[in-house]
């Protein structure tokens, strides 16, 4: 154990002669023997090794159709260099606000912006990722109308169905599923209707919905949810060009925020996005940065409503959620200000573009069985073949190309018929004819 | 002490009207948007129109206005901030790391799974337990995972039913009560004994045959070491409870002592804490839960397994608690941990949880005297003072510390003591900043009232309108 000048000084002030006293208060019985680890080594050494993980990596440069919720999109390189100031990514959470402006505007400004993108009054200033968020969402319904009913599409992810599922853990709410058309890819509005009662507490709609298709049949739900509450989970990107969930009458809005912005890596850390209707407000889960002024009527920010939270309320808090993903949120907040409404549009106008060439493409290449979605998709194209292709993920990966992950792996929760032999191939902006094309050929000698 | 922070009068990143100037690549088909189905697409969308530049400014300009740990000492008690490695930040740019989608085929990702199973590894001989997920994205997600694995093992042995309180010292950091609530439990709170501790007396009457579990941080948010832990081990697993750590204060016994040498069963670690992720103004964080041996079965999946030298997603657990997140957690900050580790090595991370304990036990011997410092004397990683018999509020002597330059303490927790200052210095400051801590605290006793209240000055912006906020609940611009 290294002791140093200051150290030594210390130790003296501290009348003892060995840093183990420090801890002769833990004892015998309980201390630690020996470590498995290895020594420490020198950031040189570090560096070369974790370059070498990287590169058992594969994935960077090939062509590239995986979706399902993350996409790689083009970030603005200012992104990055924003989250990396060191004193955005540094910080603690803005306890002492006058010393934490910078953080606080920005979370204002990200909850203004995503009230915007979504057309809601309210958006807390962040949650862990989009399937949490939702989790928190039904919690939420719940504890506004106690309602014990909750309606879900019967595509609906495992992964999300899932965490709802954990996040429910103590409530006593049933989850019941409506119908999704398996031939266009619509929810089913008669089924949903027959579903709704005094006992709903929520219906889930998804834009676009599980099996990637734009659903106009979302925009209805509002005229037969009764007392229920509509929770809408959506693409921020298709915000660029479909309706604002604002308008269509949901009372609480999540999405998935990565593709505002921000690296994949491997899936995390991502971005929960939640907004609601201002009645709402006080049942939220999170944190809500408000407006004040300071002593001199300057305009200043401040984390607001903490009296929901749990480091005042304890074991009556609406969620148990502390930290939170503010710099993921900050990056968002300068991703939306850098390509603006006009680099919104483009890019959502250009994923459709390339979903729709894409799914061209794969119905001209013989693969496929004539019965596709008639829906339209947005950006996750659902293709279904002719012949069952075992493994396809690995074939088309042998080639070059990531993607075509099977629908089964997201529907294997037994809720309603699947579509067989259907895999997903996701479009962005960043999609090629050259990608499309090559993914075509590939697929001519793939069985 | 001579400190101005900068202070501008930024507006709202949607007042600025220079015009969108970043170029998105690609070329859109006229007409492309008119096949839509009818009434779906948007009509309008309000988003700024700002030039990168300004931009940039815009947010450079929030930055300077902002305190960081790349600054100087940033003592919030139970929130380790830490010196954040740069190298860490650079590893996790790279784009193999960075650039890869999660539902990519296992042979694809051997880098990154590898990363994870290591870190897996770390964890568990750090901790002394024997099965782990990288899962959970926060201390609180973590906290609450383990709430999940308490209420299946007490199901899986038919007693969920019955057992529905879960025992908190008043001393527990909030989300432990509300994990706990969240899960379905009734949250039972004991109180400390006369030396900061556990209330053996008072836990022995708590516990029943309705425990599922207890829920303690060791040391705990006074400091303390609770060094009766064995025998709360026995009591707690005698009445057929389980044991939970919370891994907040890690950082005062990692390779001294473990969870799993004390006896718990379920433990989280908070990597933005004691592995020195960097919190991002708030999060982004990661909550990693390992387990005994007989609750291995019931952690989420995937967990990352070994079957020689491939790597891959075990999604085996029969009797799994299911998912609780998206994907496999948050792989980025697993990967700054990871390189935090493997750099400071069995040696280095042992020395730096002792001289976090040998900083905060120099600053208490400080300010002893000059403020009630309750219980033990001897600390662990942070020390607890209250400004009660110094006539000055907790909150103003922190408006004093901030308005020196310097980060204040945690106020206010835990909320057994009375006007509390909790304060964490950890091992990456040294004694000239310990000093310097001491006494700018010190001299804000010999402030009148009336300038402490005038406080802060030297900030971007004065003392802030708290009530004011709440009441008029202004939680977005409103720039018509």
């Amino acid at each position: 154990m290294s002791v140093n000048q200051e150290h030594k000084e210390m130790l003296n002030f501290l009348q003892i002669k060995d840093k183990a006293e420090l801890f002769s208060d833990v004892p015998q019985n309980v201390r630690k023997k020996n470590m498995k680890m290895n020594p420490g080594i020198s950031e040189f050494e570090l560096l070369e090794e974790a370059r070498n993980y990287s590169l058992m990596n594969k994935g960077p440069g090939m062509i590239n159709f995986l979706g399902n919720g993350l996409y790689d999109r083009v970030i603005p390189t200012s992104v990055d260099s924003l989250i990396g100031r060191t004193e955005f990514l540094t910080s603690y959470t803005p306890y002492q606000a006058e010393m934490s402006q910078g953080v606080l505007q920005s979370l204002f400004e990200y909850q203004s912006l995503m009230c915007q993108l979504t057309g809601m009054d309210v958006t807390n200033s962040s949650m862990y990722d989009g399937y949490t968020a939702l989790g928190e969402a039904v919690r939420m319904a719940y504890r506004i109308n106690e309602k014990s009913e909750v309606l879900l599409p019967e595509t609906i992810y495992n992964g999300k169905l899932e965490v709802i599922k954990s996040y429910l853990a103590g409530l006593h709410v049933k989850l019941l599923f409506y119908k999704v058309n398996m031939k266009t890819g619509h929810i089913d509005l008669g089924d949903i209707q027959s579903k709704v009662n005094d006992n709903t507490c929520a219906i889930l709609c998804e834009q676009p919905n599980g099996l990637g298709i734009i659903d106009e049949n979302v925009f209805s739900l509002h005229e037969l949810k009764k007392n229920a509450l509509l929770i809408a989970y959506v693409d921020p990107i298709s915000l660029g060009i479909l309706r604002e969930p604002g308008s269509y009458g949901a009372d609480i809005v999540i999405a998935e925020g990565q593709q505002l912005g921000i690296h994949r890596s491997f899936g995390g850390p991502l971005l929960g996005i939640l907004s609601f209707k201002n009645d709402h407000i006080r049942r939220s889960p999170g944190r809500i940065i408000g407006q004040s002024v300071d002593s001199n009527g300057k305009r200043a920010f401040v984390m607001t409503l903490q009296t929901r939270e749990q480091h005042i309320r304890r074991e009556k808090a609406m969620s148990n959620i502390c930290t939170n993903q503010a710099l993921m949120a900050i990056a968002a907040a300068s991703y939306l200000s850098i390509v603006g409404a006009d680099g919104l549009k483009k890019v959502a106008t250009l994923t459709y573009q390339n979903a729709k060439n894409l799914k061209i493409a794969l119905e001209k290449s013989g693969k496929l069985t004539p019965n596709q979605l008639s829906g339209k998709p947005f950006s996750d194209v659902l293709a279904s073949f002719a012949a069952p292709i075992d493994g396809l993920q690995d074939k088309l990966y042998e080639k070059g190309i990531l993607g075509g992950v099977p629908l089964s792996r997201f529907l294997s929760h037994g809720k309603g018929e699947t579509i067989p032999n259907s895999f997903f191939f996701s479009a962005t902006e960043k999609t090629q004819e050259h990608d499309i094309s090559g993914l075509v050929s590939a697929l001519e000698v793939i069985s | 002490m001579s400190y101005k922070q900068a202070s501008y009068d930024e507006p709202f990143i949607g007042e600025l009207r220079s015009g969108t100037t970043y170029k998105i690549p690609g070329k859109v088909d006229p007409g492309v948007l008119e096949d839509l189905p009818e009434g779906t697409r948007r009509e309008y969308l309000p988003l700024p129109e700002v030039a990168e530049y300004d931009v940039v400014r815009h947010f450079t300009r929030l930055s300077q206005m902002n305190y960081s740990v790349d600054l100087g000492m940033y003592p919030l008690g139970s929130c380790t901030m830490k010196f954040n490695p740069k190298f860490a930040d650079r590893i996790s740019t790279f784009e193999g790391f960075s650039e890869i989608h999660p539902l990519q085929p296992e042979k694809s990702v051997q880098g990154s799974l590898r990363i994870m199973y290591e870190l897996q590894e770390y964890l568990k001989d750090l901790s002394d337990m024997d099965a782990i997920t990288l899962q959970p994205l926060a201390g609180a997600h973590g906290e609450y995972t383990g709430i999940l694995i308490i209420r299946k093992y007490h199901e899986d042995r038919g007693e969920l039913d019955s057992r529905t309180e879960i025992i908190i010292p008043d001393s527990a950091h909030g989300t432990n009560p509300a994990s706990a609530a969240m899960g379905g439990f009734d949250v039972v709170e004991i109180p400390s004994n006369e030396k900061g501790t556990v209330d053996l007396e008072a836990l022995k009457a708590a516990l029943s045959e309705k425990t599922a579990a207890f829920m303690i941080t060791n040391p705990n948010t006074l400091g303390i070491f609770e060094d009766q832990i064995t025998e709360i081990a026995k009591l707690v697993h005698e009445a057929g409870a389980l044991l939970y750590y919370d891994g907040a204060n890690f950082n005062a016994i990692m390779g001294v002592t473990s969870p799993g040498l004390m006896g718990f069963d379920i433990v989280h670690f908070n990597l933005h804490k004691t592995f020195a992720t960097p919190h991002g103004g708030g999060g982004p964080g990661s909550g990693p839960v390992a387990v005994k041996a007989h609750l291995k079965d019931f952690l989420p999946v995937p967990t990352v397994a070994k079957d020689g030298g491939r790597y891959f997603l075990d999604f085996s657990h029969p009797k799994s608690i299911g998912r609780i997140s998206s994907y496999y957690g948050s792989f980025n900050m697993m990967l700054r941990a990871w390189s935090y580790i493997t750099y400071h090595g069995a040696d280095g991370l042992k020395e730096n949880t002792v001289n976090a304990v040998l900083n905060a036990n120099y600053l208490a011997k400080k300010l002893e005297g000059k403020f009630k410092i309750p219980y033990k004397p001897l600390k662990k990683h942070e020390l607890v003072l209250s400004t009660e018999n110094t006539g000055k509020r907790a909150l103003d002597l922190a408006k004093y510390l901030i308005d020196n330059g310097i980060h204040a303490p945690t106020v206010y927790f835990p909320l057994i003591v009375h006007e509390a200052m909790m304060i964490e210095p950890t091992e990456t400051v040294s004694k000239a900043d310990l000093d310097q801590y001491a006494e700018v605290l010190l001299k804000g006793l010999e402030a009148g009232d009336g300038e402490l209240k005038g406080m802060p000055k030297n900030l971007a912006v004065g003392r802030i309108d708290e009530v004011r906020a709440a009441r008029e609940l202004k939680v977005r611009w409103n720039l018509e």
